[in-house]
């Protein structure tokens, strides 16, 4: 399915968790990574549960580091 | 790593990326800005899309190790270092707060920590009421709607008192207020703040963690157990959750106010970390065998540590600190005029205003800490002329008890 993440529009396969989809992509620091999942950021608790839908719109977002949001 | 004991973490603990020389020491990477290979990258980093780095007043790979491990060391969420103990303490509140809201504080505190609330934060409409520590009832009862956060030091400075953190934290969580304490004095190796009810942990770096005060510095640790919903500083950042606290001081009280910490310095206090078991242990026996000596000198009129059978605060302090009981103590003199000739008696331990250096040091508080405030302000911080604030460095403990010995002849 077709999933916008980080600006782009990517080609994810099977319908995985936000905590699969940081795992895939091997996302940098995820315990310190905020989720915004089509303009909401999720607490954290619904990492595990919540899937990701084709067409979702996916940021990561840092607040330590880089430019720090 | 949260399985590995302290002194592991504090040597081991990383995070940080792998580059292709691997060095065992990590860099000091002493350069202002950081290369992009594209705008659109550019552009990410800023909008928070990545961890890269951009400018270092913002984020540098050498402080963010120090985070890191202060992170780790504290069984944290997030940590921001500082260029200072004070600029830890005041962009913390200076986060937390609007004017028109109010801060509760322990009444017995640290010079510039009090000069900060009543001669910078009160003007600005943020009022402080301070309520004695063994008194968690006045605390309670000081806690209005419009309180933002109840500040405690773990062992206050100089005045050596002792607040119940279990208690103060259960009163500050059914006020749904945020505790902070300052640990500078007990670090990390003794208190650690998560276990017993703190939400944000700020400390003096400059002090333990350098190495012995090789270097300015400090750090806040928000330890992830507050909901920031009730805040209303924090209100347009209250959609980031668990992060809305750090994620306001990044994106501006800490930015804004350019209070970041030097790579250079931040490597200081990453090798500092390194040793800090290991000069807590020595730093704390020293400062018992001190107190012991001084309770048998009959010119001391006081003497106030917690690691003395006598203190109040004993049984309290060696549930909380790990068993340890920290390196700062005070001496009661009679008068100003013995204090000052007792601090013109040493010669091996050095009259100066720090703690926490290798070296052992004395002063005066009420001459130089406390000399811009009023008597009657200095005494209700638990300071008065006979004071003598003593703080144990890792020297041998004989040679210290010699020189205060030979200093306290004749008062």
């Amino acid at each position: 399915m077709k999933v916008r993440i980080n600006g782009k529009e990517e080609e994810i396969s099977g319908d995985p968790t936000i905590e699969g989809l940081l795992a895939c992509r091997n996302v940098e620091s995820p315990n310190m990574v905020s989720l915004e999942l089509n303009g909401a950021i999720l607490k954290r608790s619904e990492f595990e549960e919540r899937k990701v839908h084709e067409g979702d719109v996916v940021e990561f977002l840092y607040f330590m580091g880089g430019g720090s949001g | 790593m949260k399985n590995l004991g302290f002194a592991t973490r504090a040597i081991h603990e990383s995070g940080t990326r792998k580059d292709a020389i691997r060095p065992l020491r990590f860099p000091v990477f002493a350069g202002v800005a950081f290369d992009f290979e594209s705008a659109e990258a550019m552009a990410d980093c800023f909008f928070g899309r990545n961890l890269d780095f951009a400018y270092s007043r913002i984020s540098n790979p050498t402080v963010d190790l120090f985070e890191k491990r202060m992170t780790a060391l504290e069984d944290g969420f997030a940590s921001v270092a500082v260029s200072s103990g004070m600029a830890a303490i005041s962009i913390t509140l200076h986060n937390l707060v609007n004017a028109g809201d109010n801060i509760v504080a322990g009444s017995s505190l640290f010079g510039g920590t009090y000069s900060l609330l009543t001669n910078v934060l009160a003007p600005l409409g943020v009022r402080t009421r301070f309520v004695p520590i063994d008194d968690p009832q006045a605390i309670e009862a000081a806690i209005d709607e419009r309180t933002r956060a109840v500040f405690l030091e773990t062992i206050s400075n100089p005045s050596i008192l002792v607040p119940d953190f279990e208690a103060m934290s259960a009163i500050a969580k059914a006020k749904n207020v945020p505790l902070i304490a300052d640990s500078t004095v007990t670090t990390p190796y003794l208190f650690n703040a998560a276990r017993f009810g703190v939400n944000i942990v700020v400390h003096s770096t400059t002090k333990y963690i350098s190495g012995g005060a090789t270097s300015m510095g400090g750090v806040i640790v928000d330890l992830g157990n507050f909901d920031w919903s009730s805040i209303p500083s924090l209100q347009r950042y209250h959609r980031f959750n668990e992060q809305a606290f750090v994620a306001r001081l990044r994106k501006e009280v800490y930015r804004e106010t350019g209070s970041c910490l030097s790579p250079h310095d931040a490597y200081l206090q990453t090798l500092g970390l390194e040793t800090l078991p290991l000069r807590m242990e020595k730093i704390c026996r020293n400062a018992q065998a001190i107190a012991e000596f001084l309770t048998t000198q009959q010119s001391a009129a006081g003497v106030s540590y917690s690691g003395l059978a006598s203190s109040p605060y004993h049984d309290l302090a060696a549930r909380q600190f790990n068993g340890l009981h920290g390196g700062v103590l005070s001496l009661r003199l009679r008068d100003r005029e013995r204090a000052f000739r007792f601090l013109n008696g040493l010669t091996l331990i050095k009259r100066a205003t720090n703690l926490g250096d290798n070296k052992t040091l004395a002063m005066h508080p009420a001459s130089t800490i406390f000399a811009g405030i009023t008597e009657q302000e200095m005494n209700s911080l638990g300071v008065d002329d006979g004071l003598v604030r003593i703080s144990a460095g890792i020297e041998e403990t004989d040679d210290l008890i010699d020189d205060i010995r030979e200093a306290l002849k004749g008062l």
